[in-house]
């Protein structure tokens, strides 16, 4: 069965746009997210990401990773009231634990633990986004100019992986084809071929390589020079979209954005030692903000 | 055949008895007795804010006592006081300034978000630069709170020592019988040490020697310097430099701590009547808020000098 992570070509905006406006775009949500701290501002990422991904088809993905998100969040608060004791409003007293020692539950170590959750479920969102909705080929592509062996490495990869995953299905198959008396085909078994495998198909891999000349010296376009060439007006790499534009306007406001916000006070939030939560007009206005780049991947005729 | 609700029900109180009688339960806890809270800034120069008494609960932190008396700002996730009521740690004029914290007149090893409170302790707060001595391990404004009851959290003995100071002996026994302290019989390791005596005969004890070495070892902002083979008390100022010479007849009331031992409280002079005199200074209201005290003449100086 298909990830729902998986790409999927549509031919929606985010998909068609070239990786590096993709990139800025649902990565100037991501650093919104790590740079903030206000769960209002938190939210919004939230918010984007979700219309983000559901606009552009990958609604699946985004549900997977809100329940995802979720779990995770969950399991950030738990164990932050369980290790954290700060804070003034004390809800419950549940003594002494080993290890832990005085372990007091309160609701500002509750609430920085939901604050963590929040931010790890939102780039969860962001990042399921990206996965369903940004050709990996194209990412790597781009990528190329400016480290190559690395997008090499990426590249087999992300080949290799699946190949993996497809041979241990062959192999519990076959073990599963020699009958009900067979003894049963321990893991580690399954693993150990499975490795000797590999490795086979890594030295097929390099001498395929060697012979279609990668050990050599990169061509001369393919350096950091050429990467950028478009911002100048070369020749792009790779193919640009007609909302490539759109994208990049999008994620460099939204970053300026979380810049003047930040000097303007928009994340004012504490959760020590009481909770803080600033509502004031700078943060409203930046999650308003926030919430409309959301409808960035719109296509204008829907 | 339905089984019973019965052992379910007895599983659940056993369980909640259990959880009651490890000092679990709903809320903050019930009142384990009051504090006092103390706010000054510049070694206790100036007062910023005085509560006689709060009550504590069970789950009462020294942070948690500071929040509900005054306005504060922390930071390291709710770990180290940054402000309290707009006074903030910062750096000025290349000195660096903090809010500092003792429990019982005992600077806390650890945050006073994880000092845990038992009842009847005095927090006093304090804003200094500690560009000469980063800390100060014991201070002696609490008195008689740590000889009274003992520190983190712990009781412990009074031990009196006196080396040659004759009258002073005396008079300092009062003043802790005055206190209700009752000194110990006999030396014991867990035991607050009060050494009473002029500086010559103390210096060779290791944790009153180490007033020599300056406040970033003994954070005494005082010293005894040799002169004309006896020695002189010395008042030293914030940023450990020689502020003021004393007279002979000047006596010294400090405390300071060596490692984990328990604090040492020197009352002392460079004569056996300074001693007598420093003896004097052992009442709340000489001592309340100071560091350490010297005095001459009758005249009370706190230290470090300003």
């Amino acid at each position: 069965m298909r990830s729902p992570f998986a790409y999927t070509p549509r031919p929606g905006p985010l998909q068609v746009a070239s990786p590096g406006a993709a990139v800025t775009y649902l990565g100037a949500l991501v650093a919104v997210a790590f740079l903030y701290s206000n769960p209002l501002v938190l939210a919004a990422v939230g918010v984007a990401a979700t219309l983000a991904g559901c606009t552009a088809g990958a609604g699946s993905a985004v549900r997977i990773a809100l329940r995802m998100g979720l779990t995770l969040a969950l399991l950030i608060v738990v164990v932050n009231v369980l290790v954290v004791d700060r804070g003034e409003t004390v809800l419950l007293r549940l003594g002494q634990a080993p290890l832990l020692g005085r372990v007091d539950i309160t609701a500002e170590a509750m609430a920085e633990g939901a604050i963590l959750g929040l931010r790890a479920g939102v780039a969860m969102i962001a990042f399921a986004v990206y996965s369903a909705c940004v050709d990996p080929d194209r990412v790597l592509r781009g990528l190329r100019p400016v480290a190559g062996r690395s997008a090499l490495t990426a590249a087999l990869i992300s080949r290799l992986v699946p190949v993996a995953v497809a041979d241990a299905t062959r192999l519990r198959d076959a073990g599963k084809l020699r009958g009900p008396a067979a003894a049963p085909l321990g893991r580690a078994a399954l693993l150990r071929r499975l490795m000797a495998g590999s490795l086979d198909r890594a030295v097929d891999v390099a001498a395929t390589l060697e012979l279609r000349g990668y050990a050599l010296e990169p061509p001369r376009r393919h350096s950091l020079v050429a990467a950028f060439s478009p911002l100048w007006g070369g020749q792009p790499f790779t193919k640009r979209s007609r909302y490539d534009r759109r994208f990049y306007c999008v994620g460099v406001v939204v970053l300026i954005a979380a810049i003047a916000g930040l000097a303007l006070g928009a994340d004012s939030f504490h959760a020590y030692p009481t909770i803080e939560v600033g509502l004031g007009p700078a943060t409203v206005a930046f999650s308003a903000l926030i919430v409309l780049s959301g409808f960035a991947p719109r296509r204008r005729d829907a | 055949m339905r089984r019973g609700r019965g052992p379910a029900v007895a599983i659940a109180l056993l369980l909640a008895a259990a959880l009651a009688a490890a000092g679990c339960g709903f809320g903050p806890g019930s009142g384990v007795g009051e504090v006092s809270l103390t706010v000054t800034r510049d070694y206790g120069s100036e007062q910023m804010q005085r509560v006689a008494s709060d009550e504590a609960s069970e789950s009462d932190t020294v942070m948690r006592v500071l929040d509900r008396e005054a306005e504060i700002s922390t930071r390291y996730s709710g770990g180290f006081v940054q402000t309290i009521d707009g006074l903030e740690a910062d750096e000025r004029f290349g000195h660096s300034f903090d809010w500092f914290f003792y429990v019982n007149g005992v600077e806390s090893p650890v945050g006073a978000a994880d000092f845990a409170l038992h009842g009847g302790e005095a927090i006093w707060w304090d804003y200094r630069n500690w560009s000469a001595a980063q800390g100060v391990p014991a201070v002696v404004g609490s008195w008689p709170q740590p000889l009274l009851a003992g520190y983190e959290g712990k009781s412990h003995p009074v031990a009196l020592e006196c080396r040659g100071a004759g009258a002073a002996c005396g008079a300092v026994r009062r003043r802790l019988d005055a206190a209700g302290i009752a000194p110990a019989a006999g030396p014991t390791d867990d035991a607050i040490r009060v050494l009473v005596g002029p500086w010559a005969r103390l210096r060779d004890d290791p944790a009153a020697a180490q007033l020599e070495q300056g406040p970033q070892v003994s954070g005494v902002f005082a010293d005894f310097t040799p002169r004309a083979g006896d020695y002189q008390l010395q008042g030293l100022d914030e940023s450990g430099a020689p502020a003021r010479n004393f007279g002979p007849s000047a006596g010294l009331v400090a405390a300071t701590r060596r490692f984990d031992a328990p604090p040492v409280w020197l009352v002392s002079g460079a004569t056996t009547s300074g001693a007598l005199a420093a003896a004097g200074l052992l009442d709340t209201i000489r001592l309340r808020d100071h560091y350490a005290v010297a005095t001459e003449g009758g005249q009370e100086t706190p230290l470090p000098l300003r």
